[in-house]
């Protein structure tokens, strides 16, 4: 089953196009990579499936239904998304910032319940911020910053998460518990975008690879991360052998 | 007199104690900073201004005989609710409107709202609509609003409010609105009671009428704000975040950006322009109950009449039978603590 799905989808800024023509299916339950070159249009891809810009052309439906028809609501009850770059400058603690997560299930004027921070715990915990928790967010380190959004996307519970580079300011270390985290997750639908291609061929079962404007391959990571297509899209020479991707540069 | 120092005295208080320290977190309270005490101290001291201002002044009223005196029930006491409701009515706006454009240095004054409605009201009397009863108050809505409409398509680059652009145009639209406006009042000198009420502001012409315009205006524009309180913490993580967590990010802002302007708009009819009330108010909260908008506005609701009150009581006792335009006063204490906020944020770069 499709949890999303792109078809013949135009997205762009003011009257430049940075993505057309394309479409894919992001099929529920799989943990995939989004790559492509600096600025070919992964945020963009991502900020459109998550209902935060209009597509010029086609359509993105979740779960079978266009986004335009959803309300903001009942959109952040099924696609959690971290930005690449959250803003930092203002006074909340990590904690309030991941209870943030828990406003879709929250009407106005109630109050975050017992049950809101028992969840907000056990994301910070699963994240390793839980000693974090009073700390401002301009405070920490940008990787810690990065483990805290992702506590808040989990905290968000949403069957779909579209995560704006979530390991590329960790130590190695933290790179793999996070991509480890993820990939244990059972039932939920991610999107990462990822830079490392060994990290994402260890880890991520499909790919989406963006280039020239549009998707270059979809499919199984392993079958899309061949020499040819890491030289069409990043303009590098490389080899893979036994799922390792080695630069000939 | 003496008393009046007292208000003075509680501000500077607050703003020099270290209420960063937090205590110790014992789980599960994990980001609940005790504030209980605000509320309930600045609701008493609130009591403790009505009764002051009630009784000093030119006249000086034994608390007994307040009921019984014309000059209470007509004069002194709906000049006391007015304060009470503009100084409510500005600092829940800046509240909202240093959240919705993400920047601690916005209140109405400031990004020159409040002149736009005092033009639109000098436009008003000017024109004869002073005898209609909304005529003022609409047409200080119609130029506040476009104010803000200015304001917000000159600093929104992309998706994102530009800071010292915003914070220019405000000091720029300012500056020119009020010479306006005192333009136009050296051209009518005739029909303005005085150019200091306008540019100054005065509570001294505050009438049983000022109330009953302001009073329902108030009260919405303060139940809008609180109902979006949650809305307004998230709109500070970013409008794209809040979006992604259930914000109707654009509504919410339009919804808030029309009601507080309207509240700003017959305050300002009301009693001219008053700057830095909605500044400071807000900041004095933050600081001691932490930046939860949900502790931020009940307090500043409070916090905001109280400072009002003091100021305008001060302002018709201090050099009786005198009177200081109270915009004075609020500007002596409001100035030096906008610096201290910029040299505060310069620091924290």
């Amino acid at each position: 089953m499709s949890a999303i799905q792109l078809n013949n989808l135009a997205v762009g800024y003011g009257r430049r196009t940075v993505l057309s023509g394309l479409n894919a299916t992001v099929e529920s339950g799989g943990f995939y990579a989004v790559m492509g070159a600096n600025g070919c249009g992964k945020t963009t891809l991502l900020r459109c499936m998550g209902g935060l810009m209009n597509p010029m052309d086609g359509e993105v439906t979740v779960d079978g239904r266009p986004v335009a028809d959803y309300s903001a609501r009942e959109m952040a009850q099924r696609v959690a998304y971290v930005q690449q770059r959250p803003l930092t400058d203002f006074e909340f603690s990590a904690f309030e910032t991941v209870l943030m997560g828990r406003n879709p299930y929250q009407r106005k004027l109630q109050n975050e319940s017992q049950a809101d921070w028992d969840i907000v715990e056990q994301a910070m915990r699963q994240t390793g911020t839980w000693h974090l928790r009073l700390a401002k967010l301009d405070q920490v380190s940008g990787g810690e910053l990065q483990r805290i959004m992702l506590a808040r996307a989990i905290a968000q519970q949403t069957p779909v998460m579209l995560l704006d580079e979530p390991v590329s300011n960790l130590d190695v270390a933290h790179q793999f518990d996070i991509m480890d985290l993820l990939s244990r997750v059972e039932g939920k639908t991610i999107l990462i975008v990822i830079h490392d291609l060994n990290l994402a061929l260890r880890y991520c079962p499909r790919l989406l690879l963006l280039g020239d404007g549009g998707l270059v391959y979809q499919g199984p990571t392993a079958d899309g991360l061949t020499p040819g297509n890491i030289r069409r899209v990043f303009g590098v020479d490389a080899s893979v052998s036994d799922g390792y991707v080695r630069f000939l540069h | 007199m003496g008393d009046g120092f007292l208000w003075f005295g509680f501000f500077f208080v607050l703003l020099q104690t270290d209420f960063e320290a937090e205590p110790e977190m014992s789980a599960p309270a994990h980001n609940t900073r005790r504030y209980g005490w605000l509320p309930a101290t600045l609701a008493v001291l609130l009591v403790a201004a009505v009764a002051w201002s009630a009784c000093s002044g030119v006249v000086k009223l034994a608390p007994s005989e307040l009921f019984g005196s014309d000059i209470f029930l007509n004069l002194r006491l709906p000049r006391i609710i007015v304060a009470l409701l503009v100084g409510a009515a500005l600092s829940v706006s800046g509240a909202a409107y240093q959240s919705v454009f993400r920047n601690p240095l916005t209140d109405p004054y400031v990004l020159g709202v409040s002149s736009g409605a005092s033009l639109g009201a000098a436009v008003a009397i000017l024109l004869g609509l002073e005898a209609r009863v909304w005529g003022i108050g609409l047409l200080a809505l119609v130029a506040a609003l476009a104010t803000v409409w200015l304001i917000y398509r000159v600093a929104s680059i992309g998706n994102r409010l530009h800071t010292s652009t915003l914070l220019l145009t405000g000091v720029c639209l300012t500056l020119l609105l009020s010479a306006v406006v005192t333009f136009l009042m050296v051209l009518h000198q005739d029909k303005m009671e005085s150019i200091i009420f306008w540019t100054m502001g005065s509570f001294g012409s505050a009438s049983w009428f000022d109330v009953a315009l302001v009073a329902p205006v108030t009260a919405a524009g303060v139940f809008v704000v609180l109902y979006y309180a949650k809305d307004l913490n998230l709109l500070l993580a970013g409008s794209e975040t809040a979006q992604s967590l259930g914000v109707e990010v654009e509504k919410v802002k339009r919804m808030l950006l029309f009601f507080t302007t309207l509240m700003v708009a017959f305050a300002v009819s009301a009693c001219g322009v008053i700057g830095f009330v909605g500044l400071i108010v807000p900041h004095c909260m933050r600081l001691i109950c932490g930046p939860d908008n949900r502790r931020v506005v009940p307090c500043s609701i409070l916090g905001g009449a109280l400072f009002m009150l003091s100021c305008d009581t001060l302002s018709r006792t201090l050099l009786q039978p005198a009177e200081l335009p109270v915009g004075s006063l609020t500007a002596i204490v409001g100035a030096p603590l906008f610096i201290y906020l910029l040299y505060r944020n310069k620091k924290s770069y």
